[in-house]
C-alpha cells in the first residue's frame, strides 16, 4: 500500500508512465468481478437461449424457448400482470412522491423535517418485515379488519394474495428513492426563477407547470426508470403477498429455476425481463453516468 | 547571501503551454519577495515547485547551495501556508501544530513547548484546544501560519495567503506577517495577485506575465519606473496610449506631445497624477465625468476618436462634464516592442 | 401550494395532511408489528390484544433455528463486508486520486449491473453457478451480495477521497510527512466517516437482502429472511414472525442512525442519478 499512496502523492509528470499499472491493478479485481458476475451472465444468458443444442446434439440458432414463451398463455399471463403491476406502480409513485417531494423542497422546518424523516423511513424497513407488517395491517382480519369492525362498517376485501398486494408492497418500498431523487432535481430549481415567475403574475399551478416541471422532467424519468428497473422483476413482495396464478415475472423465473429446474427457460424469462427494461436501463445509466461526470 | 536561487526554471504542461518560462530569481535570506501577476501567470505554479509540489520540466531549484529540484516536498527546507489555509480539520489546533514536530520525533514538552511560543506568536495563545471549524478566517490563516513557522523552515511560501479574508482583515493580517517575519528574519516568497498587498509588504517585487518575470525591483521603482507596458498596466493606475511619433512629437487624435524618439508606432504611459489639465481655446479633450474621492478627484476624459484617459486633479469644482480641456502630461514614459525606450 | 411562499407564519396545512397520512401509513404498519411482538393473546375484533407479553421472545429466541439462521446471517454479513472493503477501497482510491488508460470506462462500468432489472441479471447468474455447483453454497451466496455492495462501495468512497482537499495532503506533505503517513495521518480520517457508512450500508444491506440469498442459497443456507419467509408462508404462530421483525429491525435503526450523513447530503441520491 506504501507504494500506492506513494506514487498517488507524487506530482504528475513525473509518475505518469509508471504508476499506469498499479491504478489498473488496483481496480482490476472489482472490474473483474462485474465482468464475470453481471456482462458475462447477461451475455451467457442471451447466447444459450438463442443457440441451442438439440435432442440429435447438433448446436445452432434456435429461437423455440422464446416461441414457447409467447405462445404460453401462462407465460403471457405472468408478463401481462408484471407489466400491469409496472405500470400502475409507476403512476402511483409519482402520484405519491411528487407532492411529498415539492412540499419538502419549499418548505423549512420542524413538520417537514418530520415529513422528510418518515419519508425516507421506508428505505430502512427490510421487504421481508414490510411484508409481515402488511399482512398483519391488510390482511384478513388484520389491523384494518379490526378498527373498520370497530366502526360497525364492513370488512374491506383484502388485497393479500391480489395483484393488488404487491402494488401496495412496491410503493410504499420504492417511495423513498423517488422522493429523494425528485427533491434532488428540484434542488437545480431556484427559489429566484419562481419569485420572478410569481411576480410577472403566474398563479401556482402555472408555476408548477411552465417552470419547475420543465426542470425537473429529467429527475422525474430518473426516479421512474429506477423504480421500472426494481418493479419489474421484484421477487420478494410479489412472491409474499402476490396471487400464485397470474405470477409476476420474478416469482415465475424463480419457481422455473429452481423448482422446475429449466434454466434454459428462466433464461429466456430473464431476456425477454432484459428487453422490456433496456430502454429504461440505459437511460438511467446515462443519467447517472452525465450526472457524475458533470462534477 | 542569496538563500534560494532559480534558474532557468521552466514548466510545460502536458497541453504544451509554459506555464513557467526559463525564469530566473536570486532571494538573499531575510528577504521577502512578492510575486505578483494576474491569475494564469505561472506565479503559484512558480511557488509550488519551489515548495516541491509540481516538478519543473527544466532548470534547477537550489536552497542554501543544495539542490532540490527533484527532492519531494516532506525533504524541502521550505514552510508553505494555502490559500485556503488546508487546516486539517480533524485535528484540534495544537495537533495541526504539533504535527510536523511529531514527525520529527521531538519530545513531547519541547513540543507543547514549541507549539505554544507559536501560537503566542500568532496571536493564538490559549487556543490549542480549540476545533479548527471552530476558529474565524483570519484565525485559520493564523494556525496555517504557525504550522509552518514551528518547523523554522528556510524559506517560508506564502500562496495568496489573504484572499480569502475580508478587506479589513486582510489589510491587518499582512502587517502583523509582515512583522513575525522580519523579527524572525524568515526568507519568504509570497504570492498574490493584489499590488496593494505586493508593494506594502515586500523587500521586492517580481511581476510575472505569462510564465515570465517582466520587471524585477523594489516596490518603488517598480512603481515609478515599470520597464514594459504590461506592468505599466497591472501596477497602479496609468494611462496607456497607443499612437505615432513623427518629428519628436507622439499623436494620438487630437492630442499631441513631445518626445524626443525616432518616428514610429509607440505607446506612451502617463500616470493620473502626471496629466495636468488646463483651460483651451482648442480643447484636445473632452471631460466624460468627474468622480470625487475625498482626499482627490478623478477626472475621466474622452479623446476626439473615443480614448478613454483619466487625470487626478485637486480642485474638482473646476471641472464638469462636457467642458472642454487641454491636456499637459509632466512625465511620461513610452514603450516600443514591450521596451521601454523612453523616459521623462 | 401555499408552500411557495414560506416565509408567511400561517398554519402549514399540506404539511399537516402530509404528516399525519405518512404517520398513518408508514408508521402505522410498524407499530402494529411492534404490539404484536409484545402480544401474549389477540383475538379478532378486540382493538388492543387482551394479554401483552414477553412469552413469545423466549419461545422464538429458544428455536435452534432463529440461533443458526442469525449467526448464519452475521457471518455472511462479515464476509461480505470485509471481502468488499479490500476489493473495493484500494480500487476507490485509484479512481479517486490515479490516472490510468480506461480509468473512466472502467469507473462506469460498475454502473452495468444496474442497467438490468435485478432479478432477472440474478437468474442469469444462478444459471452459471448452476454449472459450477455454487447453488446452495455458502459462497455462492457471498458471490452474489458481492456483486450488490460493489457499486456503492465503490462510487461512496471515491467520492469520499476525492471530497478530501488535495492542499490539506500537501501540507502534510509541506511538514514532513511521507506519502504512507499522509494517506494514514490526514486521508483516512478525512474520508473516514463516510468509508465507515458505506461499509455499514454494506453490512446491512447484505444482512437484509433477501433475492439473491433465496434463489442462490435455498435450501442450504437459511439467512434470517430467508427464516421470515418460511416463518410467514408456513408458521401459525404470528408472534415468532412479530418478535422477529423488531429483532430484525434493531441493526436497521443503527444503519439509518449512521447513514443519515450521507443521504442528507444529497450525494446519496446523486448516486442514484437523481
Amino acid at each position: 500500500m506504501s507504494e500506492i499512496v506513494e506514487r498517488a502523492a507524487l506530482p504528475l509528470a513525473q509518475t505518469a508512465t509508471s504508476r499506469r499499472p498499479i491504478g489498473l491493478l488496483l481496480v482490476a479485481m472489482p472490474v473483474l468481478l462485474v465482468i464475470w458476475l453481471v456482462i458475462w451472465p447477461a451475455i451467457n444468458a442471451i447466447s444459450r437461449t438463442v443457440w441451442r443444442t438439440d435432442v440429435n446434439g447438433n448446436a445452432g440458432f434456435d429461437l423455440s424457448s422464446y416461441a414457447f414463451f409467447f405462445s404460453d398463455t401462462y407465460s403471457l399471463g405472468n408478463l401481462a400482470v408484471t407489466l400491469w403491476t409496472t405500470l400502475v406502480c409507476a403512476v402511483l409513485l409519482l402520484v405519491i412522491s411528487l407532492p411529498i417531494a415539492l412540499y419538502l423542497r419549499f418548505s423549512r422546518g420542524r413538520l417537514p423535517a418530520y415529513v422528510q424523516a418518515l419519508a425516507i423511513l421506508p428505505m430502512f424497513v427490510p421487504s421481508i418485515i414490510l411484508a409481515f407488517a402488511f399482512i398483519r395491517v391488510l390482511g384478513p382480519n388484520g389491523m384494518l379488519d379490526i378498527l373498520l369492525n370497530a366502526l360497525g362498517l364492513p370488512k374491506i376485501r383484502t388485497p393479500y394474495l391480489t395483484p393488488w398486494g404487491p402494488v401496495i408492497g412496491l410503493v410504499w418500498d420504492n417511495t423513498p428513492l423517488t422522493v429523494l431523487i425528485l427533491l434532488s432535481g428540484l434542488g437545480g430549481v431556484a427559489n429566484q426563477a419562481i419569485e420572478a415567475a410569481r411576480d410577472v403574475g403566474a398563479n401556482a399551478i402555472r408555476v408548477f407547470w411552465h417552470i419547475i416541471l420543465p426542470r425537473i422532467s429529467n429527475s422525474i424519468l430518473v426516479a421512474l426508470s429506477f423504480s421500472v428497473l426494481g418493479i419489474f422483476s421484484s421477487f420478494t413482495l410479489p412472491y409474499l403477498l402476490g396471487p400464485a396464478s397470474p405470477e409476476m415475472l420474478g416469482p415465475f423465473m424463480q419457481r422455473t429455476l429452481r423448482d422446475v429446474q429449466d434454466p434454459i427457460g428462466a433464461m429466456t424469462q430473464a431476456v425477454v425481463a432484459f428487453g422490456f427494461c433496456i430502454l429504461f436501463g440505459l437511460f438511467y445509466v446515462r443519467s447517472v453516468a452525465r450526472n457524475r461526470g458533470n462534477r | 547571501m542569496s538563500v534560494l536561487n532559480i534558474a532557468e526554471v521552466t514548466k510545460t504542461f502536458s497541453g504544451g503551454t509554459n506555464a513557467v518560462d526559463r525564469f530566473s530569481l536570486d532571494v538573499a535570506g531575510g528577504e521577502l519577495v512578492c510575486l505578483l501577476g494576474p491569475s494564469g501567470s505561472g506565479k503559484s505554479t512558480l511557488l509550488r515547485m519551489v515548495g516541491g509540489f509540481e516538478q519543473p520540466t527544466g532548470g534547477r531549484i537550489t536552497i542554501d547551495g543544495e539542490d532540490v529540484t527533484h527532492l519531494p516536498p516532506e525533504r524541502r527546507p521550505t514552510g508553505m501556508v494555502f490559500q485556503s489555509h488546508a487546516l486539517w480539520t480533524h485535528m484540534n489546533v495544537f495537533k495541526n501544530v504539533a504535527f510536523g514536530l511529531r514527525l520529527r520525533r521531538m519530545p513531547a514538552k519541547q513540543i507543547r513547548e514549541k507549539v505554544e511560543a507559536v501560537l503566542e506568536l500568532v496571536g493564538l495563545a490559549g487556543y490549542g484546544d480549540r476545533m479548527t471549524t471552530q476558529l474565524s478566517g483570519g484565525q485559520q490563516q493564523r494556525v496555517a501560519l504557525a504550522r509552518s513557522l514551528v518547523l523554522e523552515p528556510k524559506i517560508l511560501l506564502l500562496d495568496e495567503p489573504f484572499a480569502s479574508l475580508d478587506q479589513h482583515l486582510r489589510e491587518r493580517l499582512r502587517d502583523e506577517v509582515r512583522d513575525i517575519q522580519q523579527r524572525l528574519g524568515i526568507t519568504t516568497l509570497f504570492v498574490t495577485h493584489g499590488q496593494d498587498e505586493a508593494l506594502s509588504m515586500a523587500d521586492r517585487i517580481v511581476v510575472i506575465a505569462n510564465g515570465r518575470a517582466e520587471q524585477i525591483g523594489r516596490p518603488d521603482a517598480v512603481y515609478r519606473d515599470p520597464k514594459t507596458p504590461f506592468v505599466a498596466g497591472f501596477i497602479g493606475l496609468m494611462n496607456l496610449i497607443e499612437g505615432e511619433v513623427k518629428n519628436g512629437h507622439f499623436i494620438r487624435s487630437e492630442f499631441t506631445t513631445p518626445l524626443p524618439i525616432a518616428d514610429g508606432p509607440a505607446t506612451l504611459a502617463i500616470r493620473p497624477e502626471a496629466l495636468d489639465l488646463t483651460a483651451s481655446n482648442a480643447p484636445t479633450a473632452r471631460v466624460h465625468r468627474v468622480t470625487d474621492y475625498g482626499s482627490h478627484g478623478l477626472v475621466d476624459l474622452d479623446l476626439a476618436d473615443g480614448t478613454r484617459l483619466k487625470s487626478t486633479v485637486a480642485n474638482l469644482d473646476l471641472f464638469q462634464a462636457g467642458q472642454g480641456v487641454g491636456l499637459l502630461p509632466r512625465a511620461v514614459a513610452a514603450y516600443r516592442e514591450n521596451q521601454q525606450i523612453y523616459r521623462s | 401550494m401555499t408552500t411557495l411562499a414560506p416565509a408567511h407564519p400561517r398554519i402549514d396545512w399540506s404539511g399537516m395532511v402530509l404528516a399525519l397520512l405518512l404517520t398513518l401509513v408508514i408508521v402505522g404498519p410498524l407499530l402494529v408489528v411492534a404490539t404484536w411482538a409484545f402480544t401474549e393473546v389477540w383475538r379478532y375484533p378486540n382493538i388492543i390484544p387482551q394479554q401483552f407479553g414477553f412469552r413469545f421472545w423466549g419461545q422464538t429466541l429458544g428455536r435452534p433455528d432463529v440461533w443458526n439462521a442469525l449467526i448464519l446471517s452475521l457471518r455472511l454479513s462479515t464476509v461480505v463486508t470485509l471481502l468488499s472493503a479490500l476489493i473495493c477501497l484500494p480500487a476507490a482510491y485509484a479512481f479517486a486520486r490515479m490516472t490510468f488508460p480506461g480509468r473512466d470506462i472502467l469507473f462506469f462500468s460498475f454502473l452495468a449491473g444496474h442497467a438490468f432489472p435485478k432479478f432477472g441479471l440474478l437468474v442469469a447468474i444462478a444459471a452459471i453457478f448452476l454449472q459450477l455447483d455454487l447453488i446452495g453454497t455458502f459462497w455462492g451466496v457471498v458471490l452474489i451480495q458481492l456483486v450488490g455492495t460493489l457499486m456503492f462501495m465503490i462510487w461512496i468512497p471515491v467520492a469520499a477521497f476525492q471530497a478530501v482537499d488535495r492542499r490539506m495532503e500537501e501540507a502534510a506533505r509541506d511538514v514532513g510527512a511521507g506519502p504512507l503517513r499522509v494517506f494514514w495521518s490526514i486521508t483516512l480520517p478525512q474520508a473516514g466517516p463516510t468509508i465507515a457508512a458505506a461499509l455499514l450500508l454494506s453490512f446491512v444491506g447484505t444482512f437484509y437482502e433477501t433475492e439473491g440469498a433465496w434463489l442462490i442459497g435455498a435450501p442450504g443456507i437459511r439467512t434470517m429472511p430467508i427464516l421470515m419467509i418460511s416463518y410467514i408462508n408456513n408458521q401459525m404462530v404470528i408472534q415468532y414472525g412479530a418478535v422477529l421483525s423488531v429483532l430484525l429491525w434493531v441493526p436497521s435503526f443503527i444503519a439509518l442512525m449512521f447513514a443519515r450523513r450521507i443521504i442528507g447530503g444529497g450525494a446519496f441520491a446523486r448516486g442514484f442519478g437523481g
